[in-house]
């Protein structure tokens, strides 16, 4: 109120120094003793008093004096009216809605701006914060759990550890004020009741994976269908899951799912790393065999045409000539054998006992790989025994 | 002169304080009851009518007792309750009512601090009441809302038989939960659930790795097997060109064919060098050396 302020001098002009209230020093409560340490004693306090009294004697005119001047008094109820009515100047910040109240009653409400209502008897403004948001925390803000509102119990009689936020703002600034006696605390009331009666038809794992969203819109409705019934006048713009997740104590038991999901995922790409260098593997030996098939079959073919033809060209000429030719060819053929042959020529004709070869004469030629001629030093055989070994045909 | 300014003021203040007697504010969120030597006269804006606003009384004679009109909360006391299938839960209510009738919560209650304990027995023993009779699951999940409801109308009942002048909006269960001692059980039975699940898990991936695995096995067998039977017949296909192609060159003249192809033979088989061969002179290939240039 402006004549209890300092820096408004009221009618009784500005407080005298050393004073620190402007109040008339006759209603100060106490003795001197009660006054501050600082405060002025004795003759001091004397003055002051005579100054003040001084001072208001000279505005009302003197006691027993000239009477009261009327101008003065009148300008001075003037000036107090004026200040009053000035009083009921104030401003409504851009976030808020003002609603005014005449004797109590409820009478407008205004917008943004300097407003003016009659001043303070008559009627009173009281702004609200209609844009800003509110938010409200169940289970704990960040870093402070609560266990008691976060543990909850889920459709499936399971509990789970939950934590959300919810933001609200004002929708009716009338409502808000005269409806509800304590709209924060309803607020933060309904959000636990609705989000557990939510949460008790949820099963466990939807709360945990996908059912969030699902939880947070039901939640939302049925707070604001009850706070609607209420009449509160307030929206709930969101309700936020921060967290949720199986209480401490199976936390472990929780966790090792997920591990054995990805363990059984391991386990196939394992088994898809087998099957896929396997299979392959598979392939490239089929292909193989395969191939080498076709291999075998083209070169038997080919060779088999090749000696075809050989033989054609030969029995061409043997046609011919077959004595001579048939003669030469066993010759010929005869040579190439046993010039790299060993060889023991035994004339078994009149040999009465058997023959005995040295051992060194079935020795394979490996050193003496190279042909020389038709003698590599064969011992002609001189015993005369036929060898056991030897069956000397007798050809003719 | 200052006679009359005393007179002046002393009337002036007389007025003043008869009319701040008369005259009083009921606010838009509170209803007012005027008694006269404590006995109630009238009531001002109450839900019924509301007329907020500035009244007149009888100076000195009246009094006037405020009550609160708005939407009010109570919290009940936390409370244990035993469930029809005899399973304890313990609840946590509120209420929210509101004074609809003051002259009633004047006579019966009197204030809050009176009506307080007694509007907290009556939600309890309507709650005890109306939960002993449901099963916990219903509490907790089928029909919570449907048993707040009932418990609403239970209350409001009792609260209109006891004349509490309370007309009671709404009765909603904040917590049903088990009681603390229950909890470990729960955490035993979620643990329990949860091995089993990833046991199942486990066992479903190494199920699917073997069936993966035999599944490749039997797809190599049955690769290498078709690549083994393609392979068979190919050579088939070869040794039968190779038969009929031999067959066509050498049944031109089949003795000197087997001839020819002994020749073939020997030089291959005898002609390495690692044979040694006892020969008697008499063969025909010594024919010659044994018999001369005149040999036949």
């Amino acid at each position: 109120m402006p004549w209890n302020d300092n820096a408004n001098p009221g009618p009784w002009g500005s407080p005298p120094p050393g004073g620190d209230d402007d109040r008339p020093p006759v209603k100060r409560p106490g003795g001197p003793n009660r006054g501050g340490p600082r405060r002025p004693e004795g003759p001091e306090v004397n003055a002051f008093f005579d100054r003040l009294a001084r001072q208001l004697r000279g505005m009302f005119g003197g006691e027993g004096g000239r009477g009261i001047r009327p101008g003065a008094f009148a300008a001075v109820l003037l000036g107090v009216f004026g200040l009053w009515a000035l009083s009921g100047l104030y401003m409504v910040q851009p976030n808020e809605e003002a609603v005014v109240t005449t004797f109590g009653a409820y009478s407008r409400s205004e917008a943004p701006g300097l407003r003016y209502h009659l001043p303070a008897p008559i009627e009173r403004a009281e702004k609200v914060a209609v844009t800003s948001l509110n938010r409200v925390d169940v289970g704990g803000a960040a870093g402070a759990d609560v266990p008691e509102e976060s543990l909850m119990l889920t459709g499936d009689e399971n509990i789970v550890d939950l934590d959300f936020s919810v933001t609200w703002r004002i929708a009716n600034p009338s409502r808000y004020l005269f409806t509800l006696r304590d709209p924060d605390l309803s607020v933060k009331a309904v959000a636990e009741s609705a989000m557990r009666e939510v949460i008790g038809k949820t099963a466990l794992q939807s709360i945990l994976t996908n059912g969030r969203g699902q939880v947070q819109i039901a939640t939302a409705e049925l707070m604001q269908r009850t706070l609607d019934a209420w009449g509160a006048g307030i929206t709930v713009v969101e309700v936020q899951i921060r967290n949720a997740n199986p209480p401490q104590e199976v936390v472990a038991a929780f966790r090792d799912v997920q591990s054995a999901q990805q363990d059984a995922e391991s386990a196939k790409n394992e088994a898809n790393t087998y099957r896929n260098r396997v299979i392959n593997e598979a392939k490239g030996d089929a292909a193989r065999t395969t191939q080498s098939a076709l291999a075998y079959k083209e070169q038997s073919v080919r060779e088999a045409l090749g000696d075809a033809a050989r033989f054609n060209q030969i029995l061409t000429e043997y046609k011919r000539a077959p004595g001579v030719t048939r003669e030469r060819l066993y010759i010929e053929t005869m040579q190439r054998v046993l010039a790299r042959s060993n060889k023991v020529v035994v004339d078994s004709k009149g040999a009465s006992a058997p023959i005995i070869l040295p051992p060194d004469a079935f020795r394979p030629r490996t050193t003496a790989a190279a042909p020389r001629g038709l003698d590599p030093a064969a011992p002609a055989a001189t015993a005369s025994a036929p060898p056991v070994a030897s069956q000397p045909g007798p050809a003719q | 002169m200052s006679r009359r300014f005393v007179a002046l003021s002393v009337v002036a203040i007389a007025f003043l304080v008869v009319v701040a007697n008369t005259l009083f504010i009921v606010e838009q969120r509170e209803q007012a009851i005027i008694t006269r030597f404590g006995e109630p006269m009238r009531v001002i804006n109450p839900p019924q009518s509301p007329d907020p606003g500035l009244h007149m009384k009888t100076p000195f004679l009246d009094q006037v007792i405020r009550l609160d009109k708005r939407n009010q909360s109570l919290e009940a006391d936390q409370e244990e309750i035993v469930a029809a299938d005899q399973e304890r839960l313990v609840v946590d209510a509120f209420i929210r009512y509101r004074i609809s009738n003051p002259l009633q919560y004047y006579r019966t209650l009197r204030d809050e601090r009176g009506a307080g304990p007694l509007i907290e027995r009556l939600v309890n023993s309507s709650l005890r009441q109306v939960l002993g009779s449901a099963t916990s699951a219903d509490i907790i999940s089928g029909h919570r809302g449907a048993l707040m409801q009932q418990a609403k109308i239970d209350v409001a009942r009792r609260a209109a038989t006891a004349r509490f002048g309370i007309e009671v909006i709404d009765l909603r269960i904040k917590r049903a939960d088990l009681p603390a001692a229950n909890q470990p059980t729960v955490y035993r039975r979620m643990q329990t659930d949860r091995q089993q699940a990833a046991a199942q898990i486990r066992a479903v991936g190494e199920q699917q790795k073997r069936e993966i695995i035999a599944s490749a096995d039997k797809e190599v067998a049955i690769t290498l097997a078709g690549a083994t039977e393609t392979a068979e017949a190919t050579r088939g296909e070869g040794d039968a060109l190779r038969t009929r192609i031999f067959a066509q060159s050498f049944g031109r003249d089949a003795g000197f064919a087997s001839f020819y192809r002994s020749m073939q033979a020997y030089e291959a088989a005898l002609g390495q060098g690692d044979t040694t061969m006892v020969l008697s002179p008499d063969s025909a290939f010594f024919k010659y050396f044994e018999r001369g240039p005149g040999a036949k």
